[in-house]
């Protein structure tokens, strides 16, 4: 299959890359718009307050202002779970955070948009707030939604398997307590949107950096009180999502409010500050967790308690919450699960998903546990995670089937790579190894919005000039999502990848798609290309057998042309399609992709989130060095396999791989969000600190191909995964650099130094008390 | 962002000239002050931009010292031949200055004089507003120490510490005339008015004094390896004779207000470097610094480890002299 230079395996560069280096793509804020008026959002000071007045008046009366929009005009609440929407595009009524939208201007310029701006009087009687997720979760707290007693926005109880057995049963439980860090996505590209309103017409545009159009189209029409189909939503380049933009955010909504108001066209361009403000990010997470395991290292039990603070809205936090816990499972055979997740609201910026969903902290809890259990009972790590290993195919005790498992041969390679054999244990002071293991959705089986329609829907169409163009809703958010269309397409048809091109995300012409998350659109969208390119060519070959009077059976498709295996005689691609199109004109055919019933999910409360058709499985191995007098923490090389069933384009693949060690190591060395009660201290790039390249390990990737019976040429994901195994394995390597196990991250330098100087105490304490022992005898 | 009126005079004594207390600025290669100026934390209503000033831009080796002007950029700093030769130390700091980007256009005089720092003061409108502002600009308490009448903005400048440990002088030229003067008389301790200039003022060049027989080193704690401004900075210069120190300089950046010289290091001076010396420093060193909590990073780590640095870094200065 490898052979073909653009088909499935084949290293193709993105087939939008040149566009992006060369400057040529153009962004959201790139948009030519010469006579758009400019956007600006008036952001709550206080975190948990009534509004009593938004005075607009004096803006409104300045010269050069259009139009402004308050929580007054618009009262449908949105959120991307239907069971959970309660957050507006302006505050109405309520303020639960400093930096909620409380109202918006559009203006002539920006000068005046600004100056509006300090207009505008907001007049609030102020509420207790909460930053803390213990403090929202007191019994006297005031509730941030009155419909959620405790401040809870879900609590997930779930058991499975034997608990109580499995524990009674263990040789070593250990019980820890990890605290994560509540970390953002940092996507390059700030947020923007652009809406047009055509007031004759009642039709509205908008073009957003969404990852998904048609939630946002969705949430447009809810709040905009218009019928979905007088409204167009378009993706154009976007720079990164990484999590963020997978549910409508609420400048989306305030832009098109705007350009309503105004009868025209409005620009509203996010400054870093607001986009960090956005947020929905990962969220800070308790955890405590308990684990059994024999004396041989054998899984036997895992409790594990987790504490989220989601911030001051819905959003996908109960998603969150519950993928936390159903994650547990699918990566090792652990025959009981009791899980306790608290989803909190809090008055900060609203959480949400980010790579790696709900399942990032978790696992960093459970497999930095497991290698502290394993060094107690002297047993290597690699040794006690090849002692847990699933067994495909098979069903998880929470009902997550598991089809394909490359884990025990990316375990193999990591461990070959790293040459960890020879080397761990054997470091200088100071320098050390670690491993964690981890695993990934290739698409929640079960959509957010279940409508019965096809989990996707992609369309092809072909006309007179030769030209196959891909439709499809799929949001390309710079993971490479088009490119795999485009080399799906050329596997299954056999043509020139000049012949391909893809035309994703305008919802004016292309098929509805649910978007780019939870790591669905190879798998999904990839199946449902394969399946126009078959429909296509089954038509081309038609054709074919038509114009050579010959059968079906007997035409043979060598991409650019097809031939009649008994006479011998070709015909050219062009003329093909010639004889496609007689009678018929144009050709537009359609593949889609389902997801059958059994495969989504237990059938307990909650139990459709984790399900998936295939899990990708990833090992990686950390190397760091510690400095003592700084507590930095230095990745010299990490080295990570990933098994992605099959790699469509191997180039690709390395690239997300790479990308994820690099997004895990961040969130382990040194991003975090920080609030000062309740305002975001950490809203620019210099104090929320994302690796630079000065950080970046050399960073070595294997591919594992466990080639996925239901996936698109056996291919699963390939991003999402390998990232929850960074914290873990970076934990695991500072504990082996410096016998320290650091239970919270980031594990910054002020973090690791402190814990190596608390050694220091207690050390030089228990000399002095070891040196006064003998004295004392002495005297008696 | 206000629109501005820009000069761009071609003397020295043209720039000066054009400048109009409390609404000029100079302008060099803009890295602190654009930022600056966006986020409405500095203001002004003309920028004079230097950068085509040739004298400045000059780095001359002189007999008995090396002159560098004030518009040289960081880049050609870590680049200059001079520089290496005569003060490799400046090089080693210059590089570890932000990013690779940013030391294109910076300058060694903007860098000198770059604002001080606080994370309740290097913030956009809405989020000084939203924090009724604080004593540096626009409001009147200290955010990190609120009971002080003083502001405790933190100076993190890298090339003032290396220049301290190596002696440097500053020339000066201004309305009233020119002057030269140690780099350390232009500093307060004030993170208000950290820098002792009148109106109009224009650093034009630093001096640095031949280093005949030093060695000397720059460490800085930060926790990305670029971009990030330290959170302590040390830059010691050395003397050995023998087994024994002959001299030692020791400045620091990112713990005070302003960059210092650690004082009472002179009796550590034809010592042999051992425990009571190296107490007997980190003691000095404690005494002199006093970082805040102007960053997200705790003060009590950024005061141990400006200690632990040091002793470092003089032990290892110390080794290489041998």
């Amino acid at each position: 299959m490898k052979a073909n230079r653009s088909g499935a395996g084949a290293r193709r560069p993105l087939i939008d890359g040149v566009d992006k280096v060369t400057g040529k793509a153009q962004y959201t804020a790139d948009l030519p718009a010469p006579n758009a008026l400019v956007g600006r959002i008036f952001r709550s000071p206080y975190a948990h307050a009534d509004i009593v007045a938004v005075d607009t008046a004096e803006a409104a009366a300045l010269p050069g202002v259009v139009a402004i929009v308050t929580g007054q005009d618009c009262d449908k609440p949105y959120g991307i779970l239907p069971i959970s929407q309660n957050e507006f595009p302006l505050a109405r009524e309520r303020i639960r955070y400093r930096g909620e939208p409380v109202a918006a201007v559009a203006a002539v310029d920006a000068e005046t948009a600004e100056r509006a701006l300090k207009l505008i009087r907001l007049k609030v009687a102020e509420r207790p707030a909460y930053f803390a997720a213990a403090d929202a979760r007191r019994e006297d707290a005031v509730l941030l939604h009155d419909n959620k007693r405790g401040n809870l926005e879900r609590e997930v109880h779930n058991e499975f398997g034997d608990v109580a057995a499995g524990f009674a049963r263990a040789d070593l439980v250990r019980e820890q307590t990890f605290r994560c860090a509540e970390v953002t996505h940092a996507h390059m590209e700030p947020h923007a949107a652009l809406a047009t309103y055509e007031p004759e017409r009642g039709h509205l545009t908008l073009h957003s950096v969404t990852q998904v159009p048609y939630y946002v189209h969705l949430s447009l029409a809810r709040c905009l009180d218009m019928d979905p189909s007088r409204i167009r939503v378009v993706k154009p380049f976007i720079g990164g999502g990484f999590g963020a933009r997978t549910e409508t955010l609420n400048f989306e909504i305030v832009c098109g409010l705007l350009a309503r108001a105004a009868r025209g066209t409005v620009r509203l361009d996010l400054t870093r500050e607001e986009t960090f403000l956005t947020h929905r990010g990962r969220p800070e997470s308790d955890i405590r967790i308990r684990i059994g395991m024999t004396r041989e290292g054998r899984l036997t039990a895992c409790e594990m308690e987790m504490v989220m603070r989601g911030g001051a809205y819905g959003g996908y936090g109960i998603v969150t919450i519950l993928y936390a816990g159903a994650l547990l499972n699918g990566l090792y055979d652990l025959p009981a699960v009791k899980y306790d997740g608290y989803r909190v609201y809090t008055n900060t910026p609203p959480c949400g998903a980010m790579r790696g969903h709900g399942t990032v902290n978790a696992r960093y809890a459970f497999d930095a546990l497991m290698g502290e259990m394993a060094t107690e009972l002297g047993l290597d790590p690699i040794e006690v995670r090849r002692r847990n290993l699933l067994k495909a195919p098979t069903e998880t005790i929470n009902g997550l089937r598991v089809t394909s498992y490359g884990l025990p041969e990316a375990l193999d390679w990591v461990e070959r790579a790293s040459g960890w054999r020879e080397r761990y244990g054997k470091l200088p002071k100071g320098r050390g190894l670690g491993i964690a293991c981890s695993h990934f959705v290739s698409g929640s089986a079960k959509p957010v919005h279940w409508s019965g329609e096809p989990h996707a829907t992609v369309i092809l169409k072909l006309d007179w000039d030769g030209g196959i163009v891909i439709l499809t809703g799929a949001s390309e958010i710079g993971q490479g999502s088009s490119t795999i269309m485009a080399q799906c397409v050329a596997e299954v048809l056999g043509v020139d990848w000049e012949r391909i091109r893809v035309v994703a995300s305008d919802s004016l012409v292309t098929p509805k798609d649910n978007g780019s998350y939870s790591s669905r659109v190879t798998y999904m969208v990839g199946n449902a290309t394969i399946d126009a390119a078959e429909n296509l060519k089954k038509l081309l070959v038609e054709a074919a057998a038509r114009k050579l009077k010959t059968t079906t059976e007997d035409i043979e498709c060598l991409g650019e042309a097809y031939r009649a295996a008994s006479s011998g005689e070709t015909l050219s691609f062009k003329e093909t399609t010639v004889e496609a199109l007689v009678g018929t004109g144009t050709l537009t055919v359609k593949g889609t992709f389902t997801c059958p019933e059994d495969f989504q999910g237990g059938k307990h409360r909650g139990g459709a989130v984790g399900s998936t058709m295939g899990f990708s499985y990833a090992a990686t191995v950390v190397e760091v060095s510690v400095d003592e007098v700084t507590g930095l923490v230095t990745v010299e090389r990490a080295w990570c396999a990933l098994d992605c069933g099959y790699a469509i384009n191997p180039l690709s693949v390395e690239g997300q791989i790479q990308g994820a060690v690099w997004m895990g190591l961040g969130q382990a060395i040194c991003e975090e969000t920080r609030y000062e009660n309740g305002l975001h201290t950490a809203a620019n790039f210099l104090d929320y600190r994302v690796p630079s390249i000065a950080e970046s390990p050399p960073i070595e990737v294997g591919i594992v191909e466990s080639l996925d019976p239901n996936g698109p040429f056996g291919a699963k994901e390939a991003s999402e995964g390998p990232l929850s195994s960074l914290p873990a394995a970076l934990a695991e390597a500072v504990r082996n650099a410096t016998g320290l196990a650091l239970r919270e991250l980031p594990l910054t330098p002020e973090r690791v130094a402190g814990a190596l100087e608390e050694r220091e105490r207690e050390r030089r304490a228990a000399a002095r008390k070891s040196a006064k022992q003998p004295a004392t005898e002495g005297a008696v | 962002m206000q629109a501005l009126a820009i000069h761009k005079p071609e003397t020295v004594a043209q720039a000066i000239a054009l400048h109009r207390a409390g609404e000029s600025r100079y302008l060099a290669g803009g890295t602190d002050l654009v930022p600056n100026l966006r986020r409405n934390i500095q203001k002004a209503q003309s920028l004079i931009d230097i950068t085509g000033l040739a004298e400045l831009r000059e780095i001359r080796a002189e007999s008995q010292s090396l002159r560098i002007g004030a518009g040289v950029t960081l880049e050609a700093l870590c680049g200059s031949d001079a520089v290496r030769a005569h003060a490799p130390l400046l090089a080693e700091a210059a590089a570890l200055v932000a990013g690779p980007t940013h030391r294109v256009s910076a300058t060694v005089g903007g860098n000198l004089m770059q604002d001080t720092r606080c994370y309740f003061y290097n913030q956009g409108d809405w989020w000084r507003t939203a924090n009724e502002f604080c004593m540096k600009c626009e409001g009147d308490t200290c955010r990190v120490a609120p009971k002080s009448d003083r502001c405790y903005a933190c100076y993190s400048g890298d090339l003032a510490p290396a220049l301290l440990a190596l002696g440097a002088e500053v020339d000066i030229a201004g309305p009233t005339g020119n002057r030269r003067e140690p780099l350390a008389a232009l500093f307060a301790d004030d993170g208000m008015r950290h820098l002792k200039l009148a109106p109009g003022d224009l650093l034009v060049s630093v001096d640095v004094p031949a280093q005949a027989g030093w060695t000397a080193g720059y460490e800085k704690v930060r926790i990305r390896g670029a971009v990030d401004f330290p959170l302590a900075g040390i830059a010691v210069a050395l003397k050995r004779d023998g087994d024994r120190i002959a001299a030692l300089r020791v400045a620091c950046t990112g713990v005070n207000s302003y960059p210092g010289l650690v004082p009472g290091l002179d009796a550590l001076a034809g010592q042999k470097p051992d425990d009571a010396v190296f107490a007997a420093l980190d003691k000095a060193v404690r005494k002199e610094i006093q970082p805040m909590a102007s960053t997200l990073v705790a003060a009590g780590y950024r005061r141990r480890v400006a200690a632990g640095l040091t002793r470092r870094l003089v032990q290892r200065l110390y080794e290489a002299a041998a």
